[in-house]
């Protein structure tokens, strides 16, 4: 995983390069800006008092002997202060240009890739992740990939940078007194990486208990009518409690281990100060070692150094994080595409609706969903499935566009084997209605037009007209404009069936596909979508899945499907003739109406 | 809304939140109030404001210290006392850190354990809250509540308070000591912290508003991921991937070009700080050189090397606190909002003088009833019936003609307009909620099942029942077979709203959880969902065996329930438009023999 995440950021290595040096230049004139400072504090010291030896400049330079005072003064204020001014101007592009490199690059081709990676995953992919966790990976997820490139590859390699620059600031200066006062730094080095690695499981922890609390929460609120209707309040209250409580326990042990790392930390840092006061006062005193130059900018690069150390345990904490990130996006961008067009298909701009199952069987992996199914449809005709929960109705339906490959046997469509197709021309020629139908927060116009959006404004009319829907879309203030809230809301089940009709009437596809369209609208207002069905039905092959059995008897065959197996099949007057599950159900349901 | 050929991408989920804003006034009155909360753990909190005082003290201290040793004992020459200031200056450090430690600490749990208590406060206050809060407010607005918004007043417990007045503190005490060693140069140090103030404010908004702008954007990006996932059985079945894919490319440039607005203001901001605290150590060397070369003059050296350690202790807080103050005002929105759900009271409650009836025998009487969820707008208008115990009255009419509403009175979800409804006589306002609810069961038509196992779910309607007791319910409901076919019985798992079940499972543990509560009143909402027809007919014989000998109002959509009824009631725009059994109904020719005839007819098509 590190591997492919660092061949991620080799990719943009260019990139990568530049904001380094940037750094590194930034770097060095920071470390100058503290030694000119130390150059100050002794040149007045020295012109003061006079006793110390002349300081010494970076780089053996020295200032001419005539200068006055105050000149030698000024110039190293003017220094520090151009060099800051330089630092500034660097700092910005050096913040920009990473900016550049992560956001506007990086993550844009991530979240592209991966939107458009699970635009194409097959069915199989959807029904084993729930489409919450699946955001995530766009957006979240992303991030943290992003996270891995800024805060792992670039920080490290800017740590390493400065602590070498640092380092050789100081050995250069005096190497005894260098070791000395980084000799708790290995500690400290140690001590942040054990602290993430303890403290990033217990984060994992932490998140997956809010998350059950949350749930709980939600759930409370979803079934707050019945938890209400059985009085039972207090017992949810416990439950919330108790919930509440395991978060707030562990959450409690993780603060005790970050107020001992911050604080030992820290403290880390304060020795290395008493050791540069006493060991660094001593080499001071002796002579050794220059007050500015020396000891005042060792105090301001310690401190330096030990924030940069200090950014170890982010660097193991971001590395972490990231790494789950990164698989969870790496995962969706290696799934393979399980249905996709073979190269070199056979194109088919408009099928005649001829088609043919041939010893087909299909499962999940498990036990077999349907087992040798074989039968054929002419064109223009209706299939009517019907079944138990369970049966393979839906699964049978889902094989025709292509959803899923049978795992034996072949479908073939107007003679040629689905899989030989380009599955864009397929699926064109295959029109849908859902058994709940999903709509779009967009305009009725846009969601008719969806398969087709250069659709022209007559060819949406008469789609919905054909569909039945153009009588209630035009008594809306809006008409074809109003725009659908989310998932539609607000209009009646019997409504957005009729809009998913005419979505798939805009196609006009030569086979229409209709699974329990009327499975949750009221019966007392089926008859709304009934008729819409019947024009849609005339000159397309059409497979239809259905309970209620005034939805079958208008098919031309009915196939009866039990446990994935054909188990009967003929027309409704035939199967009634003969016993079996066919003539039960329907038995059963005329009771009911005319008892 | 960005437009995209003539497909418009998701909106972002407006935030109907109320636009939270407070002067100076309200910042402190919520102040007050999450002070009030931090209470039950008085011991704790006073402890973190002692702490809070005595490091505002140590942290100039130590700086103090460090710049005095070289300016004193090292810059003299004096290795005694440079050793003794060394080992001083550790003891310090020790005794900060130890300080450190438990004020980060106790900052830490105190928030904690405050916003425990809230959340806690929260869920207990939902409970309370009536039917029609739940019709107003969405699931995701309460959760947020509990989510983002205590988290930010978490933050802003432990964060910004302690935070804000150690700054404070240091800021003083380095100030004084700045004063104390040279007056000059400290008027300069002065001179400067406006303009980092002014610095800090000024970007600090424009980062806000760019901050806004990026964040909306991103739900812009999420919502129509999400609603990409969801259709993606759509877009794949009318083969739209391309469309999408470079539709939301454009999204996420756009997104993107947010991203990096906010990041060249903060690209511009952090360096002029930075740059700020290198000017005032040129101006130090130059003016302070200038003082201590000045013979008429003749500052100490060691107040440079003072002022070089101290200045950035007084400077840091200016930038620190303008950061704890955006951080303080999120909380305190955060605040505003939990407050605000908190001090809602519920829309009505029971009287304290309402009575706790130990039986019922089942007897409802509607009189002259009016009803509406707004007040303009009457759902239910003069209904009149009465129901003797015992009896199943179906409730027939289109959606939206009053059914729901009817038997939302009777389970006292709302109260009646105007009008009675009386139970066993007395006025329902009357009863207490919980002793009604003891005697009453409903079965909703979602069939909503909470996360646990079957068990649990049954047993929700009476949680003391014993197991045998739920066996019992399962067997005289006549489904065992099914239980047992179930992959671990009834201790099979149900997932969250009852997934991995099917519908038909689902609504007989609904019928169970009912039976067991053993109600006199019982309310039914059948389900509309397709089932197929044998276990239709299983669910038809349970509900016989659930519905006897009990009060019973059913929303009916299958017509052999309404046939069985001793009364049906036909709503029509919120009256009863007819009443009456089956046969009378039907020979009468009127609505509910069209219906009925519908409902034939359509079937014979």
């Amino acid at each position: 995983m590190i591997q492919r995440l660092l061949a991620l950021s080799w990719r943009y290595r260019a990139g990568c390069l530049k904001v380094l040096l940037l750094q590194a230049v930034i770097l060095s004139f920071g470390l100058f800006g503290i030694g000119f400072t130390g150059v100050g504090v002794d040149e007045i010291r020295y012109f003061v008092h006079a006793t110390p030896r002349p300081p010494h400049l970076p780089f053996h330079l020295s200032f001419p002997g005539e200068w006055p005072p105050l000149g030698v003064v000024a110039v190293v204020a003017g220094a520090v202060l151009t060099l800051a001014i330089l630092r500034a101007f660097l700092d910005y592009s050096y913040r920009v240009e990473l900016n550049d490199l992560v956001q506007t690059r990086i993550v844009v081709q991530l979240r592209s890739d991966v939107y458009e990676k699970l635009n194409r995953l097959s069915f199989r992919f959807f029904d084993a992740n729930a489409s919450s966790t699946l955001i995530n990976r766009v957006t979240s997820d992303v991030q943290l990939v992003r996270m891995f490139i800024e805060n792992v590859v670039i920080q490290t390699v800017i740590l390493i940078i400065s602590l070498a620059a640092f380092l050789c600031y100081m050995l250069n200066l005096h190497p005894a007194l260098t070791l000395a006062c980084l000799a708790t730094t290995p500690l400290l080095f140690f001590r942040s990486i054990a602290f993430s690695a303890k403290v990033a499981p217990a984060y994992i922890r932490n998140k997956a208990l809010v998350d059950t609390m949350i749930q709980r929460l939600a759930e409370n609120i979803r079934g707050i009518h019945v938890i209400k209707a059985f009085s039972q309040e207090a017992t949810v209250m416990e439950r919330f409690r108790l919930a509440n409580q395991n978060v707030v326990e562990q959450k409690l042990r993780i603060f005790r281990e970050i107020s001992t790392f911050t604080v030992s930390a820290s403290f880390l840092s304060q020795v290395n100060l008493v050791i540069l006061l006493g060991y660094g006062g001593y080499l001071v005193i002796t002579g050794s070692f220059p007050l500015g130059t020396g000891m005042i900018a060792f105090a301001g690069i310690l401190q330096q150094f030990s924030a940069q150390v200090g950014n170890i345990a982010n660097i193991a904490n971001s590395m972490q994080e990231s790494l789950t990130g990164a698989r969870r996006v790496f995962e969706v961008l290696d799934t393979p595409l399980e249905i996709q067009t073979r190269p070199d298909p056979i194109r088919l701009a408009r099928a005649r609706g001829h088609v043919r199952f041939e010893h087909v069987w299909f499962d999940h992996g498990r036990e077999p969903v349907l087992r040798d199914i074989d039968f054929e449809v002419l064109p223009g005709q209706c299939v009517a499935i019907v079944g138990a929960t369970g049966s393979g109705k839906s699964a049978l339906m889902s094989l025709i566009p292509r959803f899923y490959d049978p795992t034996a046997g072949r479908l073939l469509m107007d003679g040629i084997d689905l899989r030989e197709l380009e599955l864009n021309d397929l699926r064109k020629n295959v029109g849908l209605v859902f058994q709940e139908s999903f709509l779009f927060s967009t305009t009725i116009a846009a969601n008719i037009a969806f398969g087709h959006p250069q659709a022209t404004r007559e060819q949406i009319e008469r789609a919905a007209r054909i569909a039945a829907a153009a009588e209630f879309i035009e008594r809306l203030p809006k008409g074809y404009d109003t725009v659908l809230g989310h998932s539609g809301v607000g209009l009646s089940g019997g409504q957005r069936q009729r809009l998913a009709l005419a979505r798939a009437i805009l196609l006009d596809p030569a086979l229409l596909l209709l699974d329990d369209p009327t499975a949750s609208i009221d019966p007392g207002t089926e008859h709304e979508i009934i008729a819409a069905m019947d024009s849609a039905m005339a000159t397309r092959t059409t497979f239809i899945v259905a309970n209620r059995l005034r939805m079958v008897r208008r098919a031309e065959t009915i196939i009866v499907l039990d446990r994935g197996r054909v188990s009967q099949i003929g027309a409704h007057e035939d199967l009634m003739r003969n016993p079996g599950y066919y003539a039960q159900a329907a038995q059963l349901q005329e009771n009911e109406e005319n008892r | 809304m960005k437009k995209t050929g003539n497909f418009v991408l998701a909106e972002p989920p407006r935030e109907e939140d109320e636009k939270i804003e407070f002067g100076p006034l309200g910042f402190f009155r919520l102040l007050r109030r999450i002070f009030a909360h931090t209470k039950p753990h008085a011991a704790k909190r006073n402890w973190l404001i002692a702490l809070v005082v005595i490091r505002s003290i140590q942290l100039p201290l130590l700086a103090w210290a460090i710049a005095a040793t070289i300016s004193g004992p090292v810059a003299h020459g004096n290795l005694r006392g440079t050793l003794w200031a060394a080992l001083g200056f550790g003891a310090l450090a020790v005794f900060t850190q130890a300080c450190f430690y438990f004020r980060i600490r106790l900052a830490l749990e105190l928030g904690e354990e405050v916003i425990f208590d809230l959340r806690n406060e929260v869920f207990a206050h939902l409970q309370r809250m009536t039917a029609r809060f739940y019709d107003k407010v969405k699931p995701g607005r309460i959760i947020s509540r509990m989510t983002s918004d205590i988290e930010a007043i978490r933050t802003g417990i432990q964060d910004v308070v302690f935070i804000s007045l150690v700054q404070v503190g240091q800021m003083l005490v380095s100030g004084l000591l700045m004063l104390w060693y040279n007056w000059v140069l400290f008027l300069v140090v002065l001179a400067i912290a406006p303009v980092i103030w002014s610095l800090n404010q000024y970007f600090r908004t424009r980062l806000a508003l760019t901050q806004r702008q990026a964040q909306e954007s991103f739900s812009r990006v999420i919502s129509t991921v999400a609603e990409s996932l969801e259709g993606i059985r759509v877009t794949q079945g009318f083969a739209r991937q391309e469309v999408n894919a470079s539709m939301f490319r454009e999204l996420v440039q756009d997104h993107s070009r947010y991203i990096m607005g906010n990041a060249r203001t903060s690209a511009v901001f952090l360096p002029l700080l930075e740059l700020n605290s290198q000017f005032f150590i040129a101006v130090l060397l130059l003016l302070g050189g200038y003082r201590a070369l000045n013979p008429a003059i003749h500052d100490p050296v060691g107040s440079i090397v003072q002022f070089l350690f101290l200045a950035a202790l007084f400077f840091d807080p200016v930038r620190v606190i303008g950061t704890q103050y955006t951080v303080a005002l999120t909380a305190m929105v955060g605040a505003e909002r939990v407050f605000n759900l908190l001090d809602q009271p519920p829309d009505w409650s029971d009287p304290p003088e309402a009575i706790s009836l130990p039986e019922i025998a089942g007897h409802v009487e509607f009189r002259d009833l009016f009803f509406g969820y707004e007040a303009d707008r009457a759902i239910l208008r003069g209904i009149n019936f009465t129901a003797e115990p015992g009896q199943t009255i179906a409730l027939v009419g289109h959606t939206g003609s009053g059914k729901t509403s009817i038997t939302n009175l009777i389970a006292k979800a709302y109260l009646p307009s105007s009008g009675l409804l009386l139970i066993d006589g007395i006025d329902i306002r009357r009863i207490r909620s919980d002793s009604l609810h003891r005697r009453l069961g409903i079965v909703h038509q979602q069939n909503f099942l909470f996360e646990g196992n079957v068990l649990e779910n049954i047993r929700f309607g009476r949680p003391r029942a014993s197991d045998d007791e739920v066996l019992q319910a399962v067997k005289k409901l006549d489904y065992l077979d099914m239980v047992e076919a179930m992959p671990d019985g009834l201790l099979t798992q149900v997932g969250e709203g009852g997934s991995g079940l099917s519908v038909g499972q689902r609504q007989l543990i609904c019928f169970t959880r009912a039976l067991l509560a053993d109600p006199s009143i019982l309310i039914l909402d059948e389900a509309t969902s397709s089932i197929d027809a044998v276990t239709e007919a299983r669910i038809q014989r349970s509900l016989v065996t659930l519905l006897h000998g009990r009060t019973s109002f059913v929303i009916a959509h299958r017509l052999s329930t309404v046939r069985e009824a001793d009364m049906i009631l036909v709503l029509r725009q919120g009256e009863i438009v007819e009443r009456g059994t089956h046969r009378e109904l039907l020979s009468l020719g009127g609505v509910y023999r069209e219906l009925h005839n519908r409902f034939i007819r359509d079937d014979r098509a």
